[in-house]
Formats: structure tokens, sequence, C-alpha cells
């Protein structure tokens, strides 16, 4: 009896669930299972948000027999979970999914995981759902399937979980795209259809004995190898453990392939040797070269409809293109496959399970002739994908649109593949806001995501294959041949053609927002590394328009490999490969004003505030607003800051001094005449008076009386206070925001961030953005006590971040005294090429004002980019000015995520020993940056619940 | 003497423990008056020092209010009514949580002589509370507001105390305060400074210090037969200060050419006129940009950043007859001081609070320029608070034109008290030495005058 994962119970958030939604979608591409044997099944998913939800339902007989667990769930640990299973008498392995490299290795040290199958780790590809359950099966499979089928078998071995994690997916799903093209270029020698009978089996080892055990065990079977090279042997890390195993293995059986990997490329010498393929794996081609190095044995297909004699008369990759076949495909082969449940199986392979058992029980006998049965398969599907693409983002159908109008909340995808993080994002908020609403009971607000259609990664991908741009956009520096090329390049014909269909529907100012399958992840968020452009989108030639539109969106596709986004994704795990990108077009919510364009107000909302100040509470969130476009928020200008659940409470505004010195002074709109590069333009607050936007918003300041007040009926300085919304209720954002928050954290199970725009008139708020903000989930709490201070380089009781570091050897530090702020854009790209020297090497990174400020007065304006290898951060004030700490969003978004710690230093509370500073010999140095390096490592120890730090000085 | 003096000091200490900033104020005005008291028998005779610094009557109280949580809050406010010899009380009121009695006791005491300096009939006193405006509400201030009038108001009077605006004060705490006042006492009177222009407040208190601060260097130069016409004149800061000072010095014939913010300084050798100044105005005021703008709109000036390097402020090596520090404390250093004497500079009016360093101080004092320090320069700001006072007791608004017209009698009376009283005591010319005894004398002899009260 084969082992089959019918049903698996993912315990996971309702965010990590509706990813798997549509990690449902990429599983119609992937999941594609082999054509003629194991059809009849595909594993049902079931969700639920905590430990004690999943025990209830595990108990039930014979119900779920893989549970898939986040490491934190809102009542226990995942590994809890894994031993409460245990202790129930349960035989259903339990898998880890973790979202966080960091978190993983953490939650290894803290936790006992022997009742833990594997640990897995997410990094933004579904297909690790899909690997997860095949790694189980093929585990209890494997014995069975070799002797009785006759199965192949891969053996991965690799002790990293990142890496598994990333290569798993990656070889289930290369193997079934490759099998499909084999097929369908005829290839069919009889050992190669032998070998495609069955799916190969694929056994992860992580030690020598466990691979070697494997490959005695199943050693006529064996497919291949693909092998780490550093890995334990005899519980000790070898580091030529790959290259002993290979030849080994090739002594036993010269014919089977081994393909090495490994970081350090000197092991290719070694891997030639023992007659091996090597790859490195830091590699941005890693992928493409293991997909090549696959393409050579493995793969599988799609439904070839068949003539009854065994001619393939027609062929379906996915459902769509089913019932496309089914026009033309003749009676006779869909009298034969219905005959035979292929149809059926066929679709259950694809999990689209509905509609399998729609299908199923309906015979060939119950229709008149074949072409009845025929209109009746079509009619079927086709209202089967429409009730499907209600639910989730709906595909865009040029057919349907001819000579109707699209709707308000137009919301499609162009083309397969990902929706990318930020447009998976709202397509959650949209099943989130149909589900809960959030404006009060006979409120007159409208709160929606705006009008969009999105250009799913397979768009992108034909873009750079059909252009053959791949290889010039990972391997240039050249930002402007870059661009000069993707804007030369042309557009896949069907693509065109539908964007063609829509603008004569599209005929309002358009955002072209980036999407990209890594942005907003959760743990690695990407904000603000893409380009948006914004379109005025006026002319009133529709072909123009199109021309407009399709350069922005190559725009942002060359933008994925701008060196801005090369070297930030050099800090994080990922390889520029992985990178795909969706783009949204999106209406622009705002009114024509004059000659421009803006909403009354755009801001950010995040349920966390980093710096509370009583009455205000961190979990009280904290929001930003500006007149116009949100760019003056996002970049962190100059802007009107208020939890929504103390609107009055302006900490900012707390005298006249501080609303004239932080209130806004200008804003961002389109300019509707000047938009030739596609961005949004600055305006002086005078233009959105004369506009008539600023009554709503302003307040007046009277020198004569020192005094601020509201509206502008006043003569005076005009300030962008918000007083007749926050203060008198004109439109209802607080409580809006609160609910949104409420909803949003609820939804994601993690703190998120919002980004929205509002528009007076209409009373709309349009929501433009989801980003769940990751928090730590340290466990340890580092106790800190009195040190003495003259150990210490820095201390403060206002620190971001938790734990303890202690590999930092590098200090790069903005000489407070020699720092100019005149000349503060010197200073960023003197501190970029410093981070750029010491790639790799993590750093402690000292200076004065507010890191990444978009105002180069208040701070130095680096990109995080710039600072990306920075570990822990200290932001001390000027000597001749003190600046409120910022929370620019995109900012704070990486700090965060990357876990990087940050100490903010307020000299009553804290200090920084610049003395000390000053005395170390510098490595490097330039007018304002010292590189210093220390012969022991420093120690930064942060107690994240207290907010305290410091950081020791190196011991002498 | 100085043994009067360390033991006046001594008594303080045992008395007034905790309260190290009123012990400092004390003992800096103590020691510059050491020669007064001892030209002045009658003073040792009468306790004058002993009871100068004895305010003349302590209010602490409970502040409880209701936050917007409906949570109680309780703070605790003061009234220093420090000395009312030459008029009723009269000094600010600071709402800020490092507020308590030893700094507001230094700041009445200080309140007393800088008052007395206007020649207006205005005593001293200070007070506030520790209630932190900081991330409160409208209403929470105003309920907070009314609670601390609710006890105020039995203390004070248009007649008695009249309390202003300081830190954590300004035009709305003043319109709460009033309003309660108001209601309370079911009296409109003139019992707070700082109002609205509607309801009892007077022109010209945003132009006053700058206004003032010129008609102190004309009066100086008026001493030596001259006037500001054609002088060309270095001013520092672009706030209000500096904004009126280019305004009035314009007004009376002299040539502006400076203007800074902290990240740099203009030098416009055409001299800023009034479309520059108004432009300058709108930068500032409105659009709230920095002064580099002002070298790119107009060809003729010329922009230095601030370089925190030099031990300098180039701003002050210019050529020119006058300086008008209006920007921050201690902006001109020993070096700054030389650079002013060596480019021809023999006019400074402090527009600033304590702009220059006391090297500098002793430099332009050795050098006999005459030298304006700040205590009376810039006193046209306490001024307008006698003339709002003033106004209020009649009934009666004066028009922009009058209320400048008597800011410039009363900076002409400082400078005469200053120029009289520098010479009573032996340093002819020594505005220093002039302003800090001037208001200590005014005081003095009236208590004499008034009897052991």
């Amino acid at each position: 009896m084969r082992y089959r994962i019918m049903d698996v119970l993912l315990v996971a958030s309702p965010y990590d669930s509706f990813v798997l939604e549509e990690a449902g979608q990429l599983g119609e591409r992937v999941v594609g299972e082999f054509r003629n044997l194991d059809l009849h099944y595909g594993p049902g998913l079931t969700t639920v948000s905590t430990g004690g939800e999943a025990l209830a339902l595990v108990q039930e007989p014979s119900r779920f027999n893989l549970i898939i667990s986040g490491l934190h769930l809102a009542d226990m640990n995942g590994a809890q979970l894994a031993r409460r299973v245990r202790e129930l008498g349960l035989d259903i392995p339990v898998v880890l999914l973790a979202f966080d490299s960091r978190d993983v290795q953490t939650f290894a040290l803290h936790h006992d995981l022997s009742a833990v199958e594997r640990t897995f780790l997410w990094q933004g590809d579904a297909r690790i759902l899909l690997a997860i359950v095949k790694y189980v099966e093929d585990r209890h499979n494997v014995v069975h399937d070799t002797q009785i089928m006759g199965v192949q078998v891969i053996i991965l071995i690799e002790d990293n979980v990142r890496y598994y994690s990333s290569f798993l997916p990656a070889i289930y799903g290369e193997l079934l795209h490759h099998s499909r093209r084999l097929i369908s270029e005829g290839v069919n020698t009889s050992d190669k259809i032998m070998r495609m009978r069955a799916r190969p089996k694929i056994l992860l080892c992580s030690t020598y004995e466990e691979a070697w055990e494997a490959f005695t065990m199943f050693q006529e079977d064996v497919l291949g190898v693909i092998s780490d090279v550093e890995f334990p042997v005899e519980g000790k890390l070898s580091l030529e453990a790959g290259l002993d195993f290979a030849r080994a293995v090739r002594a036993a059986w010269h014919d089977v392939p081994v393909l090495l990997q490994s970081s350090n490329p000197d092991h290719w010498v070694g891997a030639a040797d023992v007659g091996a393929t090597f790859l490195v794996k830091g590699s941005p081609t890693l992928l493409a070269d293991l997909r090549e190095f696959m393409t050579e044995y493995f793969g599988f297909g799609d439904f070839v409809f068949r003539a009854p004699d065994g001619t393939p008369v027609g062929r379906a990759y996915d459902l769509k293109s089913l019932e496309e076949r089914l026009h033309t495909v003749p009676g006779e082969s869909i009298a034969y496959h219905a005959a035979r449940n292929h149809f059926s199986s066929w679709l259950k392979a694809r999990t689209e399970f509905a509609l399998a058992d729609e299908l199923r029980p309906r015979k060939i006998s119950d229709f008149a002739d074949a072409e009845v049965m025929r209109a009746w398969l079509i009619d079927t599907i086709a209202r089967y994908r429409r009730q499907r693409s209600l639910m989730a983002v709906a595909d865009f159908d040029r057919q349907a649109l001819r000579g109707g109008r699209i709707a308000d909340d137009l919301f499609h995808r162009i083309g397969g593949g990902s929706l990318g993080g930020k447009a998976r994002g709202l397509a959650f908020v949209r099943t989130l806001l149909g589900r809960q609403p959030v404006v009060e009971p006979g409120g007159d607000v409208t709160v929606a995501v705006p009008a969009a259609v999105i250009l799913a990664t397979d768009v992108f991908d034909r873009f750079l294959d059909d252009n053959d741009l791949r290889h010039v956009a990972l391997h240039t520096a050249d930002a402007a041949d870059l661009e000069r090329r993707f804007l030369a390049a042309r557009f896949p014909a069907d693509v065109r053609e539908d964007l063609a269909a829509l603008m004569p529907a599209l005929d309002y100012p358009l955002a072209v927002r980036s999407s990209s399958l890594l942005e907003d992840s959760q743990h690695q968020p990407f904000a603000g590394i893409y380009d948006t452009f914004m379109l005025a989108n006026r002319d009133p030639r529709p072909e123009l328009r199109l021309e407009r539109l399709l350069r922005a969106i190559a725009r942002v596709y060359a933008s994925t490999f701008s060196q801005h986004a090369k070297d930030y994704i050099r800090a994080t795990p990922y390889r520029l490969e992985e990178e795909k990108m969706a783009v949204i077009v999106q209406r622009i919510v705002g009114a024509v004003h004059g000659t421009r364009f803006y909403p009354d107000f755009s801001g950010v909302a995040r349920s966390h505030n980093f710096y509370p100040i009583p009455p205000l509470e961190a979990a009280d969130g904290i929001a930003a607003v500006a007149l116009g476009l949100g760019r003056a928020v996002v970049a962190g200008g100059n802007c009107l800051r208020f939890s929504p659940r103390y609107p009055q409470h302006l900490v900012q505004f707390s005298s006249v001094k501080d609303v004239l010195a932080s209130s806004q002074r200008e804003f961002w709109a389109l300019d509707m005449v000047l938009d030739a590069d596609m961005r949004e333009s600055r305006f002086s607050l005078d233009v959105a008076e004369a506009d008539g936007t600023l009554a709503a918003l302003a307040s007046t300041y009277s020198r004569e009386n020192d005094a601020i007040y509201d509206g502008i009926s006043r003569r005076g300085v005009r300030v962008v206070s918000f007083a007749s919304i926050l203060k008198y209720g004109e439109f209802p954002l607080a409580p809006i925001l609160q609910r949104l928050l409420a909803l949003g954290t609820w939804g994601t199970g993690a703190p998120v961030e919002i980004e929205f725009a509002v528009d007076l008139a209409r009373r709309e708020l349009a929501f433009l953005q989801l980003r769940p903000v990751s928090i730590q989930h340290d466990d340890e709490q580092l106790a800190i006590d009195a040190p003495d201070p003259a150990t210490l380089v820095c201390a403060s009781t206002s620190v971001l971040g938790n734990g303890l570091v202690d590999d930092i050897s590098d200090i790069v530090v903005v000489d407070r005294d020699r720092f100019d702020r005149a000349n503060s854009r010197r200073t960023a790209a003197d501190l970029a090429r410093f981070n750029a020297e010491l790639r790799g090497r993590p750093y402690l990174l000292v200076g004065v004002g507010r890191w990444g400020s978009a105002d180069p007065w208040l701070g130095i304006p680096v990109t995080w980019d710039q600072i990306s290898g920075a570990r822990v951060i200290v932001e001390a004030g000027f000597s001749d000015l003190t600046v409120t700490p910022s929370q620019g969003t995109h900012f704070f978004q990486n700090l965060t995520s990357f876990n990087v710690g940050y100490f903010t230093v307020d000299p009553t509370t804290g200090f920084v020993d610049w003395p000390w500073l000053a005395a170390q010999p510098a490595v490097r140095a330039t007018s304002t940056v010292r590189h210093l390096h220390t012969s022991s490592p420093l120690v930064v120890k942060m107690n994240g619940k207290l907010g305290r730090g410091a950081i020791w000085k190196p011991a002498t | 003497m100085r043994d009067h003096v360390s033991a006046v000091m001594s008594e303080v200490m045992a008395k007034n423990p905790a309260e190290p900033e009123f012990h400092q104020a004390v003992q800096e005005v103590a020691e510059s008056l050491t020669s007064v008291l001892e030209r002045h028998p009658e003073y040792r005779h009468a306790k004058i020092l002993e009871r100068i610094i004895e305010p003349e009557r302590v209010v602490m109280f409970r502040v409880p209010w209701v936050d917007d949580r409906g949570v109680v809050q309780v703070n605790r406010g003061f009234r220093i009514e420090m000395n009312s010899a030459i008029g009723p009380y009269k000094g600010g009121l600071r709402f800020h949580p490092s507020v308590n009695l030893g700094i507001l006791k230094f700041l009445a005491f200080e309140q007393v002589f800088k008052n007395s300096l206007t020649t207006l009939p205005m005593g001293g006193g200070k007070g506030g509370s520790d209630f932190n405006p900081k991330g409160k509400s409208d209403h929470e201030v105003m309920r907070f507001c009314q609670s601390f009038m609710t006890e105020l108001s039995r203390h004070i009077g248009a007649n008695t105390d009249v309390p202003a605006g300081d830190i954590g004060v300004g035009g709305r705490e003043i319109g709460y305060l009033f309003g309660q006042y108001k209601r309370l006492r079911n009296e409109f009177t003139g019992v707070l400074t700082g109002k609205g222009i509607n309801w009892g407040g007077s022109l010209i208190r945003p132009e006053a210090t700058g206004y003032g601060c010129v008609y102190f260097a004309s009066e100086m130069l008026a001493t030596r037969n001259e006037t500001l016409e054609g002088k060309t004149c270095l001013v520092s800061g672009s706030g209000n200060v500096a904004q009126y000072t280019v305004e009035k010095l314009l007004q009376l014939g002299a040539k502006p050419v400076t203007l800074s913010d902290s990240a740099g300084y203009i030098y416009d050798e055409a001299g800023i006129d009034r479309d520059k100044l108004a432009w300058v105005m709108d930068l500032k005021n409105e659009r709230r940009g920095r002064i580099e703008e002002y070298a790119m709109q107009f060809k003729t000036a010329v922009y230095t950043a601030t370089d925190p390097k030099l031990d300098h402020n180039p701003l002050w090596a210019h050529r020119a007859q006058c300086a008008f520090p209006s920007a921050t404390q201690n902006e001109i250093g020993a070096k700054d001081a030389a650079n002013l004497l060596r480019s021809g500079v023999y006019v400074i009016a402090e527009g600033a609070n304590m702009p220059t360093h006391n090297d500098g101080v002793l430099q332009f004092v050795d050098a006999k320029v005459l030298y304006g320090p700040g205590k009376a320069a810039n006193a046209g700001g306490v001024a307008t608070s006698g003339l709002e006072m003033a106004q209020n007791s009649m009934r009666f608004s004066w028009t922009r034109e009058e209320v400048d017209d008597r800011l410039r009698i009363i900076m002409r009376s400082i400078h005469k008290a200053c120029v009289a009283t520098a010479d009573r005591f032996g340093s002819p010319g020594n505005y220093v030495n002039g302003a800090n005894i001037a208001g200590f004398l005014k005081v003095a002899d009236s208590m004499m005058d008034q009897g052991v009260v």
C-alpha cells in the first residue's frame, strides 16, 4: 500500500494561508504530475491558525496525515505542537516551516526538535509546500516504489536548511517541467520512457552516513546524486565529504551522474577529479545551471489529447488551454478520454477537486453524442474558471471585455505566474474587505482597493526571454544602457493586445508599480527598492497612452536589475535570478486640480509604533499623513504623525515652534502637463490653497498672537494640521485606520503596515498596500546590568532589536565633529563605498542625525543598500541640533526585517564615547567617515522588551 | 563687603536647599553688585540684598484634571511673586516637566531686574507647572489650563500680578487661561499679557525685539552724534528678531548685508533692500526654507555654508560699522569679536540672548566700542508686555505706529538709564555695567522708599 498524503493540516496565520491560495495557482503550473501515473491524487489543504485548533482537528479519525506548522503560533510553538501530537499517540509527521533563517537557528537552540520530522524555510516560493509533501511521501514510499515499481531515486545531500528549502522545490519543479518538454519534443527512447514511468523519489540526507545508507540500499535505482561538498561525517563537519561521497558512488556505479555544489569555488578541481559536475552556490545562475543539469535526466507532462489509436491531437498545459483545446480536438478524442476518466484524473492532479468531482460521475453515455459532451465540458470548465476568478484574481479576458465597460472594482491579472508580493497583499486585502466591513454601518465612506490590472511574473519572464535580456540584465552595471535595451524590447503580442483592449477603459491617471516575488515577503521586504511610475494618461489617443504605459512597465522591469537592487539583494539570502517582477497598473486615487492630479491626502499606518510616547503604547500603532501623493510620507519627509487610537494627541505638535518646524511645507502631485519622467513633482502649499485642497486640512499660524488657529479663515502662515479630520472628525480617518490595522493584523498574524490615499469629495479611502512588519520572536531576554560606562562605546535606552551580537570587529563611524550637514550627501556616498569594501563583514555603524533622512539637513540621506552590511546602527544627535528620530517607512521596514540593532542615543539617558572612537587608528578614512578595525570583537547586547542596549569596547 | 555677600550666600543655601539654579542666580547678581553695596551702606542697613532674594510670596498648589481617557491627573502649580516694589508682579508662566520651585525662583529673581530695566512699572514674578504639553490634545490642554487658573485666579489681578507666556505657554494657553479667569471673576481686565489682538493684545509684539535693538543702537550712536544712515550692518539669524532688525535698519537708512541660519549665511554686497526682505520673510515664514536659497534668487549675494571645523564665523569678518547678533547664544566667540573690531565694527547691539561669549564682551569693553548687551538692547520684547498692560488699563488700543513710537521712547529711556548708571559708577560708556546696575538701583531705591515691607 503506497503512502499518500491526502490531507495536509497547515497551522499558520491567515496571511500565510492566503499566500497558499496563490500557491494553488502556482501549483497549476508545477504540480503537473506524471501524465500516466500518479494522476489520481493531490493533497487537500486545511488551514487553522492556532495549535489548539490543530490538536482538536488531528484527533478526528484518519483525517490528516501531515501537519505543517509555523514556528510560532499564538498559543504554542511548532516544537510543542509536534510533541503534543506524538504524546497523543498519533502517527502524523509534523514538519516546521520557518520564515526566517535566523529564527531557525535560534529556535533550534532553544527547543527540543526530536518530535519534528524536519524544518523547512519559506523563501517566497510557494512550491515549498509541494516539496514538503513530496519529501514526506518519498521517505515513506521509497522502499516500496523502488522494489515493486522500479522507481528511480535522486539523493540530495544538503545540511543547510536554507539551501535544501530552495533546492528541493526547484528540483521537484524542474523535474516535472522538463519531463513535459521531453515528451513534447518526442524524445521517447525506451529507457527514457522507462524512467518516466514513475516520478523519481528524492531522498534528502544531511550526513554522510545517512546518504551512504540510502545509496547502498537503492544503488541500482539511483538516478543521480546532487550533493553539497561540506557536510558532517561521523558527527563532525568534513570539508570534503561531498568529494569523498562522489568518489565512492562512482567507484560503485560509474554512470551515476553526480552534481556537486559549494559556496567555495575552489572545490571545482576536486569535483572534476571525481568526474562530477560542479556548481557554485552563490552564483546568480545556480538554478538555471541546476535546471540544465537536470534536463539531461528528469521530467514529465501535460494533458495530451489523443485519438483512439494513441496519436496526440492536442495538448493542454493548464485549465485555460484545456478549455481552448476542447473547442478544436476531434470528438472521438474527447470520447476516448472521457471513457477513461482522464479529465477528472488530470484535474485532480492539479488540485481542481471541485471540477474533477463534477466531471467524474458524468459518463459518455449520459450525452447524446460527443459534440454534446464537448459543449457541456467547455461550459462547465468555463463556469468553474469564472467562479474561481471571482474569488481570487480573475484572469483578464479580452473577449469578455468586448462591448462591456470595466467595473470600478476591476482587479485582473494578465499572464501566468505569481502576482508578486505587493499585488498579493492587495488581493488579500480585497478578500479581507469583502469579508468584514471597516466603516460604520450607515457611514458614507468607501474603503476599497483601486481598480488594477496585474501583469504576473510570466510576462516578465517572457519579456526577458523573448528579447534575450536576461544575461545582460544580470551582468551589466550600466544603468542607462540597461534601460535603453529594455525600452527598445518588445512585449509579447498577446500581452500587448490585452493592454490595448483595456486602454479605452483605463482613462484615468495610472500608477505603474513594481510587485516582485520578494517584495513585501514578510521577512525580506524589499521596500522601496524598485521603481514606481506615474502616468497622467491623458492623451485622447489610446494607442499613444498604450505606448507610454508599455514604456513605464519596461522601466519597472529594468529597475529589477538596477545597481541599487543588486546591492540590496546581496544583503539578503536570495539570488537575483530568483527575483521575478510582476507589475501593477492601478488607478491613482485623486482629482484634477488645475494641471495637477492628486488625492486630498495620503498616508501610511503601522500597527506597531516603535517610539511610543505616553499615553500611546506600541500596540496603539502610528499613522503618518500628508496632503497630496504619498511620497512625502514613505520617504520620511515632513508630515503629520498620529496614533489612530489618540488622533488628538499630536506629539510632534506640542508647541507652536514644533508645529512650524515639523509640519508639511510642500506636497507631491502628478503634473498632468509635464510628466515626461513619469514621476510625481513637488509643489508649494500656496498651490494647494489655490487649488482649494488646503482648506480641509490646514490651520493658520498667527505671528501676532503666537498661536495656531484651525482653518484658513484668518490671515497668517498655513500649516497642514489635519485639524478638521483629526479633531473635528470631518472624515472618520482614525476609526477606519484602527479597524484596518486590526483587520490586517488579524489577517496576517503579524503587525502590519498599510498605505492609503483619501479623496474627500468622493468619500473614498483607497487601500494601496498591505505589508506585514516583522517583529522579533527572540525568546531570550538579555539582562543588561549597570555596566561600567568606561567599558562601553555606547549605551542607549531607546534600542530596537534584541539579542547578543559578538562578531563585529569593524566600525564605520561618521565623525561628529568633522561632519558637515551641508555636505551630508557626500558623507552618504563615502558610507556606500565603505559598505561595499566591507562586503560580507558585519559592522557597527555610528553616525549623527537621522539615518536615511530625506532631508539632507536633518541627517545622512543614505538609502538602505548603501549601509546594507551594518549589523548594528547608532543614531546620535548632532552637536548643534536635536532631531527627532526618524520613522521613515521604508527605512524602518528594512531595519526590522534585517534584524539590525538600532540604538537611538538621547544624550540625557545614553552616550557615545566619541573620544574613544576618535582615538582608534583608522584603516581608511575620508573627510568625514572613518573605518576602524578592532583586534577582538565588540559585544553588543540588546534587550528588545525594555528597549535598552549597550555596546562594549573590545577586550584588550 | 565680600564677607557680607558670602554671608548672604551661605544663608541662601541653608534656607533654600536643593535649589541650585536659584543659588547660582543670586551669586551672580550679588557679585556684580558688590561695588553698589559698597557705595550704599543704607542698602546694607535696610537689608536690601537679604530682602530682595526672598520672594514676597510663593504659591504652590494642586492642579487636578481629567485626561481624555477619563483618568485623573495631578500636576503641581506655582506662582513666585518675587518683588512688587515698582509695580505689579510680572513674569511668564512655564509649562514643562522640568519645572520646579528652584528653577522658577531663579527665573523670577532675574525677571525683577529685567522688568526694572525697561523703566516701566513692572515688578517681578514667575510661575508655571510641571505639566508636559507634549502629546496632549487641545481638550486636555484646555482642561489643565482651566484647573490651573481656578487656583491661580485667587492670587493674580491686573493690579496685583500679571502673568504672561513662556515655554509651553503660547497664544492658545493664554486664551484658555484668560477665558477661565474671566469666567471665575466676572471681569474683563488685563490680568494676562500675550493675549490675542481681538481681546486685549498689543500690536508690534513680533517686531518689538528687533525694532528695539535697532533703536538702542541708534541711541548709542547718538552719543557720538552719529546716526544709522548709510551704515553697513551685519545681521545674523533670519527669524523674527533678524527680520525686524533689518526692517527697522532699512527704515532708518542703514544698509544690512548679511543674514544667516544654522546651515550658513548670505552676504549681499548690494545690501538687503525692502524687496529682498519681503522675499526673505516669505521664504522663512511661509515656505520655511533655507537662507541658502537667497543666493540663488539674488545674484548679488554669496552663500557660505557653516563650516564646523572653523573656530570662527566668517560672517563677522565682513567690512561694516554695525553688528546685530540676532541668532543664538554664544554665536560670537573670541576670534569673531577680534574680527569684528578689525573689520571696522564699532556698534554692537545684541538682539539675541547672550550672543557674545565672555571673552568677546571683554574685548568690546576694552576697545571702548558701542556695545549694547542683550539685557538692555533686546528689552523691547519685555517692554511690550508693559505696553499691553498700559493699553488694557486705558481700555484703548494703540495703532501700530503708536506702539512703535512708545517702544522707541522706552528704548531711549533704557539707554539713558544705562549711560547714567555707568557714569555714576565710574565706568562711562560701559553699557554692561550700566545695565547690570540700573535695574537693581530702581528696585532698591523703591524698596527703601516703601519702608520695611
